[in-house]
């Protein structure tokens, strides 16, 4: 490779790499700022491993989704198969948000007014009856804290409720806005 | 090596004097061992690569420190000075003759771009993908060793595509089917190392997949048909690189060492049958060890003078196989003395058979119908 073609290819590949970066950054800002607020219940989760490193591992309240509700789940027992499922989420009387219906792999049509579509992975651990429950991941089970900061939320979360505020965009992904100590934020999120 | 070439020097300043050779050629050869010593790694650019995957760590545990004094987009900036600093600054170290410093900022590069995307999903707590993070750095990097044609930024690709294979597996709670892309990502990063020029990426990419397909008896709880579809791949490329040695190094490029991949995939393979088929009544495991041993002499006979990794490859599989039978066959008979004395006589006939082939190895062959 000539001398010239060498420092070209490096500045383009460099200037990708950030290009994509910066993309990722945009992406997750957009959902911050345009996505539908949802306040999320947390519950504390083995308190053994509540807190792994610099993040607090959050339990949500919708990460089991009754096999009932699932519109297209499979009838008796079944093994559910890994892949995405969209969660219909309606506003109760207490401002958290809780599962309505659900669809696996694609989402049923347009929400209805006041409810949204999120979207989440079933993980296939085991086997499911009618009367279980799916297990529900939604991307935004992690809060990452400064250094030596978990320890204190482990202790309060298991004292008092919190709750997670998150932005959620059209496509049903979502995006942590806010960790909730009752009615405090506990750390406002900056766009970028 | 740099030694190899002083080694060198001296060798032909005493062939030309004892007139073996002329000193045209002398001077010829020297140049030649030279110009491809340069290619090789030395001690300062193993310092190097040393040193870069220090500041590649420092990069990384500082984002994992989430160090709240500086603010995130200020983290973010730096990452991106970082990288383009050290990909135009590495490609300007390396036009003027610092080659190896040059590839080493490279890998620091790299490793911002891996730190950058830890910083993002750190920053908007994105949780449970670390794997596809470990993807997208691993496709970054491939990206850059193939625009730069650098060596130790493939292999750095390699590396991190064998930590996303090994990441999806260990994932506790997995949600996700069995990494078979992995056969796609180690296809597409055998074609950059040929661009690349990096053989050492190839023999880990052909290591790698060993590996793969030891997780993949695991993962399908199937080591019997895995263990011999492995064996009799790797027997089929020992028996390519034997059958037509400079076709083969041809295609594959790995300086002559193809056997002993074939020997290492072999033995892999049948140890996992073996390790499955133990406590089993049937002939299996039996069929297995005979396999293997039979495998290891024709190797040694087929290939052992040209290699001597082979032969070490041999000597180790043999030592394995031999306590495998050992622990099966024997043991439930004979008490744990007996299973010492039985290791200490073992291990000695082994030495002395090692002893022997190497000696022999190492006299020069005879002329064809000399010996005669």
């Amino acid at each position: 490779m000539s001398g010239r073609r060498l420092v070209l290819a490096a500045v383009l590949l460099a200037l990708a790499q950030i290009a994509f970066l910066t993309w990722i950054i945009a992406g997750r800002a957009a959902i911050l700022r345009n996505g539908q607020e949802v306040l999320l219940k947390v519950e504390p989760v083995d308190p053994r491993d509540l807190l792994r490193g610099d993040y607090v591992w959050l339990g949500y309240e919708i990460r089991n989704v009754p096999v009932k509700l699932v519109a297209n789940a499979p009838a008796g027992e079944f093994m559910p198969e890994a892949g995405p499922i969209f969660v219909r989420l309606g506003r109760d009387a207490d401002g958290y948000w809780r599962p309505r219906s659900a669809s696996l792999r694609v989402a049923e049509g347009q929400p209805p007014a006041g409810e949204i579509d999120l979207r989440g992975t079933v993980s296939s651990a085991w086997r499911l009856g009618p009367e279980d429950s799916f297990a529900v991941s939604y991307g935004i089970e992690r809060f990452y804290v400064p250094e030596g900061e978990g320890r204190a939320i482990e202790a309060d979360m298991r004292e008092r409720p919190f709750a997670i505020l998150a932005a959620v965009a059209g496509d049903g992904s979502a995006q942590i806005k806010a960790l909730m100590d009752g009615e405090t934020r506990l750390y406002k999120e900056p766009l970028y | 090596m740099a030694s190899y070439s002083s080694r060198v020097r001296a060798d032909s300043a005493r062939w030309v004097a004892s007139g073996l050779i002329d000193r045209n050629t002398a001077e010829a050869i020297v140049r030649d061992v030279e110009e491809h010593d340069r290619r090789s790694l030395s001690f300062g650019s193993i310092l190097a690569i040393m040193a870069a995957l220090l500041l590649a760590a420092a990069i990384l545990v500082f984002v994992a420190s989430n160090w709240e004094t500086i603010p995130r987009l200020a983290r973010v900036g730096g990452l991106f000075a970082i990288i383009f600093a050290g990909y135009v600054g590495g490609a300007v170290l390396k036009l003027n003759e610092h080659g190896a410093i040059g590839e080493a900022v490279w890998l620091v590069a790299a490793a911002a771009f891996g730190g950058a995307i830890a910083l993002i999903g750190q920053m908007y707590h994105l949780s449970g993908d670390e794997t596809q993070a470990v993807l997208t750095w691993c496709a970054g990097t491939a990206v850059a060793a193939a625009a730069l044609r650098s060596g130790p930024l493939t292999m750095a690709a390699v590396g991190l595509a064998v930590a996303w294979l090994f990441l999806r597996e260990a994932e506790f709670w997995r949600s996700s089917d069995f990494p078979h892309a992995f056969i796609g990502l180690a296809a597409v990063l055998w074609l950059v190392s040929y661009w690349t020029e990096s053989a050492a990426s190839r023999h880990l990419i052909l290591l790698s997949l060993v590996f793969y397909a030891v997780l993949l008896a695991i993962e399908y709880d199937e080591p019997v048909g895995v263990g011999a579809g492995l064996a009799a791949i790797f027997a089929a490329l020992f028996a390519l690189a034997v059958v037509l040695p400079e076709q083969a190094e041809r295609i594959v490029r790995l300086n002559g060492l193809l056997p002993v991949h074939g020997l290492i995939g072999f033995l892999v393979g049948v140890i996992v049958i073996q390790l499955e088929t133990a406590g089993d009544s049937g002939p299996a495991f039996a069929i297995a060890a005979v396999a293997a041993l039979a495998g290891i002499v024709a190797a040694v006979v087929l290939a052992g003078r040209a290699s001597r990794g082979l032969r070490w490859i041999a000597y180790i599989g043999f030592a394995i196989e031999l306590c495998m039978i050992y622990v099966v066959m024997i043991q439930d008979m004979l008490g744990t003395a007996g299973f010492f004395l039985a290791a200490g006589v073992i291990l000695g006939l082994l030495a002395f058979a090692i002893i022997r082939i190497e000696k022999r190895l190492k006299e020069p062959r005879l002329p064809e119908g000399a010996a005669a």
